[in-house]
């Protein structure tokens, strides 16, 4: 019995560590690869030497932070040359979430709760997109909207003139944002849609409430946390886009702030500023990942 | 969810008893919703019909990416005829576009490879480990779902070319960056299905004499492997899809993936040997979307429900 | 400002016997100019040295050539080596500047392939070859960017022994004025930029720069993705100034306001793939070198002739932005004597004809010359304005290297503009 005993405890002993030394790895690994890559840019950003080839020298030490580019940078955002960029990114971003909430909310409440037996092959069709490249789906359009592409023809059918769909336009930008982010933004909201208790609306209906009345008193509210997590995960990645536009019109008339920080960091011309708008960029999506991680840990905490 | 089938199925009975007296369709909720099925279906044309025009065009016999003029694979496999618009540009020929395609598979494997442990490990210990520092680790694991990409690409691309200069763009470096934004993807996916077993499993075998060890390795990791093997599958293809990382971390021409082809040519001038390779990575990726599926089938046998909902599920 | 950077063209204030880590310390000019102008007052006050804008690498002019250092941390490989045997070159280069037909011929020759990775412009091909873990074989930089690669030890010197093919070239680049005794180049190509038009849209080409500014051709204008010449056209063509080195704040301020106008009145495209774009009439008008004009002919869609092809450059030589291109070693290369080799291979008459069939890009070797080109059927006769002579160099305006601050002033503007304007 004791001998038991002992040994039982060896093995407490030993397995004590063992969910932290599970853990260990993949933790070290995200301090290494993800927060201290994350003070490099403020390294960076904060930098006040430049190298012979004129980028900066990183200031590891945060006593020798230097702000002078960061307040430089602001000011170009407010009042500069970086305003363009803002405006557009807010805009562009803007208006094609209106458009995914306006497609998407639709085509996931649809398959989620009306669409009968066609609901698995829609639910394979609207995954399908999810799985296929977005560089692969944005150059698809770009060909069709080429000057003698198909949607020119099309429409010359109806006698329209050709249009010079690539040349710069912003709605293009903005509709090609809508395309490429709209598969991102139904599947959340599917699976939330998914869950709710189809009694409610029964109870709705059965009631005497029309399809209006119940949806807007029933349905919507019922998604209301589903539809802003939907927009939360497509808007994060919607700000750092710099290929969509790129893509689908390349013009100086529609840059966004990814296209600067791109071009900043990557280019060559600045590393210091481009790093500076990352953080700025940070500091304005910040509200929105602290309502998604907020959301995730409250939901794995009710699952426990 | 099959029930939504039998409640469609009983709410037009429901239509027919109450067609005694006419009432006009906006007031009827039970009608068939036409309007959203237009809408649906409308979406789901806007999204495919362009991808398959797209793959059409690898076929085209000519230089063109928007003009039909004949069928060809020679985008795909080559061709020694010197008229046509192929002749050397083909996948099968130039070695670039080949490269790529085994650039992005070579990355892709070795990620998943080496991600799977990682994040399978991370979704175990946080799962089970309270304390102080858990709830920090747990906070930092989150971090990368939500980070846009141009954020950790630009970060990553500093601190190589700064502090970890030691580690070398292209092939290191791109490796190192995919399996750091993957690794949140297994851990969510793993954890939620930990979550929903629960520890009773496990302290069954431990009081039927398991160690923790043993009732890790032989009740729990088996229990764990579809979640296991789905996130796999999914952190394969983002790796597979992914543009931004790459293409702040690739270097040069050696290194360089599908993606970042892709969105270098479109500057260039495109030919439909881009098609072709989109064309052949969207084939990669559904394989993957395949297996999964078939693994999540099998798993899901006899327990209703469909394994579609599963990815639908896990790709939140 | 001004005055300083008119300082650093006078007297370059640099020292012959520099370690790389002094360079470098010194190299960060103070705090950070990034080009603002506010900025860099308030830097030469901190340090009240006045030596803000002065250059910590030697400014190469024509009339005051530099000999460039060799360090003795980056000497010349030994003479009589064999070509490394790894099987492939690794080029950093523009897209589409050199000619399959040359690649594949080299690599049947040497077993190497030749594989080329693209940049847009110097910036970015000085932060690839900067990169952590770069590594390269062979790049292309002009003079405007040599001296800072040669500090920062971008590049390594030549062991001529290995480079016998250099006596085919004009005397001129034997020996040229950024690079004596051309221990660290050798010369590519030579160009001038100009504008390139489809000659079946445009109605009145001798409009010349203004081509561009002509809102008859909006959604079909673009000018090139380079700080140095989009913003120097601008000044040539609202005659802002002829000193395109400028380094007056002023100066380069109202050509960035000139760029910023072509957004809004003919939605400009900023990019280097015109020999594409105006062949195959995607674009009408757009700033060009003079090489693509030559190459267009590749890229004109069936049943189209040379004849839709039109480049203008201005008549007066004086006037003309021309300039020339090197190929260079980087330091990092694995593999030097293979670069070597290709490198003198590179200015083999035979090799660099078959190259400048292909990409349009005249190389300088005498054999080359304008008159050999031309009856050799590679210049249409409407296109002639794109033939470089020799004398083109005495009197044409050429970019020279500036100093980090300066650079960054020019690169900054070009940010602007790009970033849509304010």
């Amino acid at each position: 019995m004791a001998v038991a005993e002992t040994a039982e405890g060896k093995a407490d002993r030993a397995t004590r560590f063992l969910w932290p030394s599970l853990a260990i790895p993949g933790t070290v690994w995200l301090i290494l690869l993800f927060v201290v890559p994350f003070y490099g840019i403020m390294a960076v950003a904060f930098s006040s030497q430049l190298d012979i080839l004129g980028q900066p020298i990183p200031a590891w030490n945060p006593l020798q932070w230097d702000f002078t580019v960061m307040r430089q940078v602001i000011n170009e955002s407010i009042s500069g040359f970086y305003r363009p960029s803002w405006e557009h990114t807010f805009v562009y971003c803007f208006l094609a979430m209106m458009i995914c909430v306006l497609v998407g909310y639709p085509v996931a409440y649809y398959v989620a709760r009306l669409a009968g037996r066609n609901r698995g092959l829609l639910l394979a069709l609207i995954l399908a997109p999810w799985w296929i490249n977005y560089l692969t789906r944005m150059l698809a359009w770009v060909g069709l909207l080429g000057d003698k592409g198909y949607v020119n023809e099309f429409l010359g059918l109806f006698g329209v003139t050709p249009v010079d769909w690539l040349a710069g336009n912003w709605y293009v930008v903005v509709i090609a944002l809508a395309y490429g982010y709209l598969p991102f933004f139904i599947i959340p909201l599917y699976a939330y849609l998914d869950r709710i208790d189809q009694r409610l609306i029964e109870a709705s209906r059965d009631l005497g409430a029309n399809s209006f009345r119940t949806f807007f008193r029933v349905t919507l509210p019922l998604s209301r946390i589903g539809l802003i997590t939907s927009i939360v995960i497509t808007a994060l990645p919607m700000f750092g886009d710099y290929y969509t536009n790129t893509l689908v019109s390349n013009s100086p008339a529609t840059t966004m702030v990814g296209n600067s920080i791109e071009q900043s960091i990557l280019s060559g011309f600045s590393r210091a500023k481009g790093a500076s708008l990352v953080l700025i960029l940070s500091a304005v999506l910040l509200v929105f990942m602290a309502y998604y991680l907020i959301l995730t840990v409250r939901s794995s905490r009710e699952a426990r | 969810m099959t029930t939504v089938g039998l409640d469609a199925a009983g709410a037009s009975h429901a239509f027919d008893d109450a067609s005694k007296r006419y009432v006009p369709p906006w007031r009827n909720p039970w009608r068939r919703p036409y309007v959203l099925a237009s809408i649906t279906w409308a979406y789901v044309l806007w999204s495919l019909v362009p991808v398959l025009i797209s793959i059409q065009f690898s076929f085209n016999n000519s230089r063109s990416r928007s003009s039909w003029v004949g069928f060809t694979t020679d985008w795909y496999l080559g061709t020694n005829d010197p008229n046509s618009p192929a002749n050397g540009a083909s996948i099968a020929q130039d070695p670039a576009l080949l490269r790529s395609l085994e650039n992005s598979v070579t990355l892709a494997v070795m990620t998943t490879l080496l991600t799977v442990p990682i994040g399978t490990a991370l979704a175990l210990g946080l799962t089970r480990w309270r304390s102080r520092a858990s709830t920090v680790s747990n906070g930092i694991s989150l971090f990368p779902l939500v980070t846009p990409e141009l954020v950790l690409g630009s970060a990553l691309f500093l601190v190589f070319n700064t502090m970890y200069s030691s580690i070398p763009l292209g092939r290191p470096a791109m490796l190192l960056g995919h399996i750091t934004f993957s690794i949140s993807f297994i851990l969510v996916i793993v954890r939620s299905r930990l979550v929903s077993i629960g520890p009773e499993f496990e302290t069954a075998a431990q009081d039927l004499g398991a160690t923790r060890i043993q009732a890790i390795r032989t009740v729990l990791l088996p229990m764990l492997v579809p979640a296991i093997f789905a996130s796999a599958m999914i952190t394969f293809a983002a790796s597979l899809d992914d543009f931004v990382v790459s293409n702040f971390l690739y270097l040069d021409a050696k290194n360089i993936t599908v993606p970042i082809l892709l969105y270098s040519a479109v500057k260039a001038a495109p030919s439909p040997a881009l098609n072709a390779l989109a064309t052949l990575l969207l084939l990669g990726t559904l394989a993957a979307l395949l297996v999964t599926y078939l693994v999540l089938r099998l798993r899901r046998r006899g327990d209703g429900g469909s394994a579609l909902d599963d990815l639908a599920d896990i790709e939140m | 400002m001004p005055n300083e950077a008119n300082d650093s063209s006078r007297a370059p204030a640099w020292r012959p016997q520099l370690h790389r880590r002094d360079v470098l310390r010194g190299g960060a000019i103070a705090a950070v100019g990034l080009g603002a102008a506010p900025l860099l007052a308030a830097c030469s006050s901190d340090n009240g040295s006045g030596q803000t804008a002065s250059s910590d690498y030697p400014l190469a002019r024509p009339d005051s050539p530099v000999t460039l250092p060799i360090f003795d941390d980056n000497k010349p490989i030994a003479s009589g080596l064999e070509p490394e045997n790894v099987g492939v070159l690794k080029v950093l280069n523009y897209a589409d500047y050199m000619a399959p037909g040359v690649k594949s011929d080299f690599q049947d020759k040497y077993g190497a392939e030749v594989q080329v990775t693209p940049y847009n412009n110097y910036d970015e091909m000085l932060s690839k070859l900067n990169a952590s873990g770069a590594s390269f074989d062979v790049v292309f930089p002009g003079p405007s960017v040599l001296s800072r690669m040669v500090y920062g030890k971008l590049l390594q010197p030549f062991n001529n022994s290995y480079l016998s093919n250099i006596k085919n070239a004009w005397p001129e680049y034997q020996d040229p004025w950024y690079d004596r005794g051309s221990q660290y180049t050798v010369p590519y190509t030579v160009y001038t930029t100009g504008v390139a038009y489809r000659s079946d849209v445009v109605a009145d080409p001798s409009e010349g720069y203004l081509m561009m500014w002509n809102a008859d051709y909006a959604g079909k204008v673009g000018v090139l993705d380079d700080a140095g010449e989009a913003l120097s056209m601008a000044m040539l063509a609202w005659d802002i100034t002829d000193d395109i080195n400028t380094a007056d704040p002023e100066y380069i301020n109202a050509a960035k306001e000139k760029l910023n106008e072509l957004t809004g009145l003919v939605d400009v495209k900023i990019d280097i793939t015109q020999y594409e774009t105006i062949a195959s009439g995607k674009f009408s008008v757009h700033q060009a070198w003079s090489g693509d004009m030559i190459a267009a002919r590749w890229y004109l869609p069936k049943g189209e002739t040379t004849e839709v092809l039109g480049y203008w450059v201005p008549d007066d030589g004086a006037q003309r932005v021309i300039g020339n291109d090197n190929i260079a070693i980087p330091k990092s290369s694995e593999s030097p004597v293979l670069a070597h080799t290709f490198l003198n291979y590179m200015l083999d008459n035979t090799v660099s004809e078959k190259n400048f069939n292909w990409n349009g890009y005249q190389p300088p070797l005498d054999k080359l010359n304008a008159q050999y080109l031309i009856d050799g059927g590679y210049i249409s006769d409407n296109l002639l304005s794109a033939v470089v002579v020799p004398e083109d160099f005495t009197k044409g305006i050429q970019f020279y290297e500036q100093p980090v601050a300066v650079q960054n002033m020019w690169l900054s503007a070009f940010m602007e503009f790009k970033s849509g304007g304010s």
